[in-house]
């Protein structure tokens, strides 16, 4: 089954339950972690946009690590930061048009969305289900 | 698939992996200085030196560096011997003699019990204790900006000929991975200077924040094949205006509904 992390901005509240979610599912040694995922103003009144990777398919961050740090998971889709690898040489977060590659200063470490693994935290946490993770029906290309 | 026994455990590995990477995954505390899961071992700090046997070998072991040891089955690995620990403990010794100086040497002395160096300190010594994480970092991202320079005592990582390196890029890569931040950096008013080398930062163009130089940007632009305009915005930056792009998309959804 192929599924997919749906963002519906109209649908957040900006309550920041994902970016507590998140925290807490990526903390070292149970010491926070940066979140991967963050409601920012939309630039409408009571609009939010949770921003988070988007894991693209030509991805910037995956063609400028130099040291293969970065790599798509096949099952989730997801690009996943491999951090034992990584030399922190800050390229993806420069190269990433989105900014979703971002510094973690407390722990020293570049961190970005992995959606956890193919089960993303902050999708339980959402109550609005503005963030979702669900199967999607993949359409065949129709022939011409 | 082989099996091995760590410390008494059966493990299944893969054939020729390196021991290192098979008692990591056990995870097994086995102090390493110049190991790098990014670039290939060298067994330069010898602190992961591990005991080995086999039942065939009628009782003899081997002391090796388990990060260069492939795995063969039927080994029998104990991380923790005495012996090794011994072992540890003198190469520690020496290391907190020539590098007097270093927090994290002092901090993994004192793990194994080594309070204070029992040989005659360097006096002048540097923190630098030649692992070649930094060298073999650069070498691996394409770079080879700085290499080991000299032999014996005068052995020591510089850029070649000590000029400014003309490779370099200021990736700061040496730097960050360096096992006991002996190499140093400036970084302030948008520059950066490693190596006698001086390099200006790529600014945000909104907010003027700093992340990479000008010189790393016009690498991975001209040789990954990525817009150089992806490098002229800060993070913070690009978060709000992907924001602001999906917010009106969201707001006229919102209009068409209601």
């Amino acid at each position: 089954m192929n599924f997919r992390f749906i963002v519906k901005p109209e649908l957040c509240i900006g309550c920041r339950s994902c970016e507590l979610a998140c925290s807490f599912t990526h903390a070292i040694e149970n010491v926070r972690s940066l979140t991967r995922i963050s409601p920012i103003d939309g630039g409408f009144k009571d609009l939010w946009v949770p921003v988070t990777c988007l894991q693209c398919d030509d991805a910037a961050c995956i063609k400028s690590c130099l040291v293969d740090a970065l790599k798509r998971n096949p099952v989730t889709g997801a690009v996943e930061l491999n951090q034992e690898v990584c030399v922190n040489c800050m390229a993806c977060v420069a190269a990433c048009p989105f900014g979703c590659a971002i510094l973690d200063t407390q722990h020293d470490m570049v961190v970005k969305c992995d959606l956890c693994g193919g089960d993303p935290a902050c999708a339980h946490f959402c109550p609005t289900k503005a963030l979702e993770w669900k199967p999607i029906e993949v359409k065949k290309k129709q022939a011409v | 698939m082989i099996h091995i026994t760590i410390n008494g455990k059966v493990v299944e590995c893969k054939d020729g992996e390196m021991l290192l990477s098979v008692i990591r995954r056990e995870r097994i505390d086995v102090p390493t200085l110049c190991h790098h899961e990014a670039v290939e071992p060298s067994g330069a700090c010898r602190l992961c030196t591990v005991e080995v046997t086999k039942p065939e070998w009628d009782g003899w072991c081997d002391y090796v560096t388990s990060c260069l040891y492939p795995a063969k089955d039927g080994l029998i690995v104990n991380t923790h011997a005495p012996k090794v620990n011994e072992l540890r403990k003198s190469i520690l010794d020496m290391y907190l003699a020539r590098h007097p100086k270093s927090l994290k040497i002092k901090q993994l002395a004192a793990d194994y019990g080594v309070l204070a160096t029992s040989l005659e300190t360097v006096v002048d010594g540097n923190n630098c204790i030649l692992c070649t994480i930094c060298t073999r970092i650069c070498d691996h991202m394409g770079f080879s900006a700085i290499s080991t320079v000299g032999r014996g005592h005068g052995k020591e990582v510089a850029p070649p000929l000590d000029m400014a390196p003309a490779d370099c890029v200021g990736c700061l890569a040496c730097a960050k991975n360096c096992p006991t931040d002996y190499i140093e950096y400036e970084t302030g008013n948008g520059r950066l200077k490693i190596w006698n080398k001086e390099f200006e930062m790529v600014a945000c163009t909104v907010c003027g924040k700093t992340t990479v130089t000008k010189e790393f940007a016009e690498h991975l632009s001209q040789q990954r094949d990525i817009p150089f305009e992806y490098f002229e915005k800060c993070d913070e930056c690009h978060r709000k205006e992907l924001s602001a792009t999906m917010g009106k998309i969201a707001n006229w959804e919102r209009e068409v509904r209601s």
